[in-house]
C-alpha cells in the first residue's frame, strides 16, 4: 500500500459537522437494556429462609434473618455497598424470590445510605 | 559514560503501577530491570476460601478487560474436574462472547497505540467505535465489563432472534471501520514510520522468551491455543492465526487488526449456526480429589489455570498465569538497545495488564541489596516480630479522630 499525505483528513473533516457522539449524562439519560442488572429487589413474601443466596453470593452482600419465631417469615438486608450485581443471587434462588432491576444511579455520600431492607 | 535511571512505579507513560530500572548510554537503552508487586491483591489465597459458584465471579475480577477469558478458563477446568459436558448453546455462547471481548479489547489497544504513537484522533475513533460492541456485550450480558455469562455447564442467559439480529447489523459497521483502520493505518506516513522497527524481537527470541499471545504471532509464529489445542466450539469454526513477519510494534498492530476482521467471521459464523436446544445443564457443587491444567487464548495471549480439588465445595489451590507475565521477559529483549522515547510503546505493544499479573509478594533489601520471597505465614511471623519491638507507651500516638 502507497503512503499519502494526511488520509485521516477527509474523516475529521466530516466528523466537524456531525454532532457529537457523548451524552451530557446528568441531563440526558440514556435507557439501558432491559436485561440490564441493576440494584436487587427482593420479595419477602416468597423466601422460604433457605440462605442458599447468602451461600452462593460472592460479595457477602446478603443477609438473610428470620422475623418471627412461629412462622416462617424472613427480611433480607442488601450490603449495596459490597454488591457486584453479578445477580448470582437471581440465579440460585429456588423460589425466584430475587429480580434486577434498571436502577444504576446508586451514589450515595455515605457507604451506610446504600443498606437496603426489604421487609 | 552509562547513567542508571528508574522509570516508575508511578509514571504517567506507564498507565499502572510498574518499575521499570534501567541502565543508559545517552538515550539508549543497554540494560533494564523489571520490578513489580506493587499492586499485589492476593486473589489466588483469597480463590481458596470461596465455593467454585463464588470463585467465577472472583476470577472475573482478575482483569478488568479479558474478564471473561479468566472465567472460562475456570470454568472449562472446572468443568473438567466435574467430568460434566457443557450444553451445546451454551458453548457457542461462550465462544461468541468471548470474541466479542476479543474485539472489544483489540479497538481498545488500537486506540492505546495510537496515543502513545501521538496519534490522538485515532484513539478517539477506534474507542468511539469501541462503544458499539460494548453496547451489543451490555444487551447480552447485562453488563459492559464484567459480564458474568459463564456458570458450569453453560451460560447464565440465553441469545433471542432480536439479539442475534441486532449483533450481526452492528457487526457491519464495524466491518467497515476496521478496513477503514487498516488502510489508514498502512497509508499514514508518520503513523507507519513512528511503529516501524520499534521494539524488534526475532524469532528466536520469541520462541526463547516464551512469549505469547500476538507478540509471539508478530514474530511470525502461528502459534495459538485455539488452534493448537481447541476449547469450547473452536475446532468446529473455520478460521486461519493471523501473522506478521516485521517483529517490530508494526507487526504487533497488523496482527491485531487481522485478528478482529477473523474475530468478525467467527462471530458471523457463531451466530448463523447456533445450535437449539438448552443453554446450560445442572452442575454438582462438590467436586472429587483431582487436578486440572487450563489453557485458554486471551485477547494478550494465553491464559493458564490451574485448579486443584479436594472433594469440597471449595478449590484447593487456584494457580493463575496471565499473558502479561509471560510476556514481561520478551519485553526486556525488545527495550535493549531502544530508546527512552519508545519505552511507553514497546510497553503498550504487549497490551499490558499489570495488575492481572501480580502474583506473588517479593521483598527487596535495601540495605544488602538482596530480594527474597516470602511465604504468607512467614509474612505474618515478621509483621509480628516488628510489632513486639514497638514500644507504644513510648510513643504517646492520639488516635487522631
Amino acid at each position: 500500500m502507497s503512503l499519502r499525505i494526511a488520509p485521516f483528513l477527509p474523516e475529521l473533516l466530516r466528523s466537524l459537522f456531525k454532532k457529537p457522539v457523548t451524552v451530557k449524562y446528568p441531563f440526558e439519560k440514556e435507557a439501558v437494556p432491559k436485561d440490564f442488572r441493576g440494584t436487587v429487589v427482593f420479595d419477602p413474601a416468597k423466601c422460604i429462609g433457605c440462605n442458599i443466596c447468602v451461600n452462593d453470593c460472592p460479595a457477602e452482600a446478603i443477609d438473610i434473618i428470620r422475623v418471627s419465631e412461629t412462622e416462617k417469615k424472613f427480611k433480607m438486608i442488601l450490603h449495596n455497598d459490597r454488591c457486584i450485581h453479578c445477580a448470582q443471587c437471581v440465579d440460585s434462588c429456588p423460589t425466584k424470590t430475587y429480580h434486577m432491576d434498571l436502577e444504576y444511579e446508586t451514589a450515595a455520600f455515605s457507604r451506610w445510605d446504600l443498606k437496603i431492607e426489604y421487609k | 559514560m552509562e547513567y542508571k535511571v528508574s522509570l516508575g512505579p508511578q509514571h504517567p507513560a506507564l498507565h499502572e503501577a510498574v518499575s521499570l530500572r534501567m541502565t543508559l548510554d545517552g538515550e539508549v537503552i543497554r540494560d533494564a530491570d523489571l520490578k513489580l508487586g506493587y499492586s499485589h491483591r492476593g486473589i489466588e489465597k483469597l480463590a481458596e476460601e470461596r465455593s467454585y459458584i463464588q470463585n467465577i465471579y472472583l476470577t472475573e475480577r482478575i482483569c478488568g478487560i479479558c474478564s471473561h477469558s479468566h472465567t472460562t478458563c475456570f470454568t472449562q477446568g472446572v468443568e473438567q474436574l466435574m467430568e460434566l459436558v457443557p450444553a451445546r448453546r451454551g458453548l457457542f455462547i461462550r465462544t461468541l462472547i468471548a470474541e466479542l471481548e476479543r474485539v472489544h479489547s483489540h479497538l481498545l489497544w488500537l486506540g492505546v497505540a495510537g496515543q502513545e504513537a501521538g496519534f490522538e484522533s485515532f484513539f478517539m475513533y477506534t474507542w468511539r467505535d469501541r462503544e458499539v460492541v460494548l453496547d451489543i456485550l451490555e444487551w447480552i450480558s447485562g453488563n459492559r465489563v464484567h459480564y458474568a455469562m459463564n456458570i458450569f455447564g453453560g451460560v447464565r442467559r440465553d441469545i433471542d432472534e432480536l439479539q442475534r439480529k441486532k449483533i450481526l447489523d452492528s457487526l457491519d459497521l464495524l466491518k467497515k471501520r476496521t478496513d477503514y483502520y487498516l488502510n489508514l493505518a498502512a497509508s499514514e506516513p508518520t503513523f507507519v514510520g513512528r511503529l516501524a522497527g520499534v521494539g524488534k524481537l526475532s524469532r528466536e527470541d520469541a520462541i526463547a522468551l516464551c512469549a505469547v499471545g500476538p507478540t509471539l504471532r508478530a514474530s511470525g509464529i502461528a502459534s495459538d491455543v485455539r488452534k493448537d489445542d481447541p476449547y469450547a466450539v473452536y475446532g468446529e469454526i473455520p478460521f486461519e492465526v493471523a501473522t506478521a513477519d516485521s517483529c517490530d510494534v508494526l507487526g504487533r498492530a497488523v496482527v491485531r487488526v487481522k485478528e478482529l476482521i477473523s474475530s468478525y467471521a467467527m462471530i458471523e459464523f457463531l451466530l448463523k449456526n447456533l445450535p437449539e436446544g438448552p443453554f446450560k445443564v445442572k452442575a454438582p457443587r462438590k467436586v472429587k480429589p483431582n487436578e486440572v491444567y487450563s489453557r485458554y487464548e486471551a485477547p494478550r495471549g494465553e491464559n493458564v489455570h490451574y485448579i486443584k480439588s479436594n472433594g469440597s465445595d471449595k478449590p484447593e489451590r487456584l494457580k493463575v498465569r496471565a499473558p502479561t507475565l509471560a510476556n514481561y521477559p520478551a519485553t526486556i529483549a525488545m527495550l535493549k538497545k531502544g530508546f527512552i522515547a519508545d519505552i511507553p510503546l514497546i510497553f503498550a505493544a504487549i497490551d499490558p495488564c499489570i495488575c492481572c499479573a501480580e502474583r506473588l509478594v517479593q521483598l527487596d533489601d535495601a540495605r544488602r541489596g538482596d530480594s527474597r520471597v516470602l511465604s504468607f505465614s512467614q509474612l505474618r511471623s515478621m509483621a509480628n516480630e516488628r510489632a513486639k519491638k514497638i514500644d507504644f507507651k513510648k510513643r504517646k500516638i492520639a488516635w487522631p479522630f
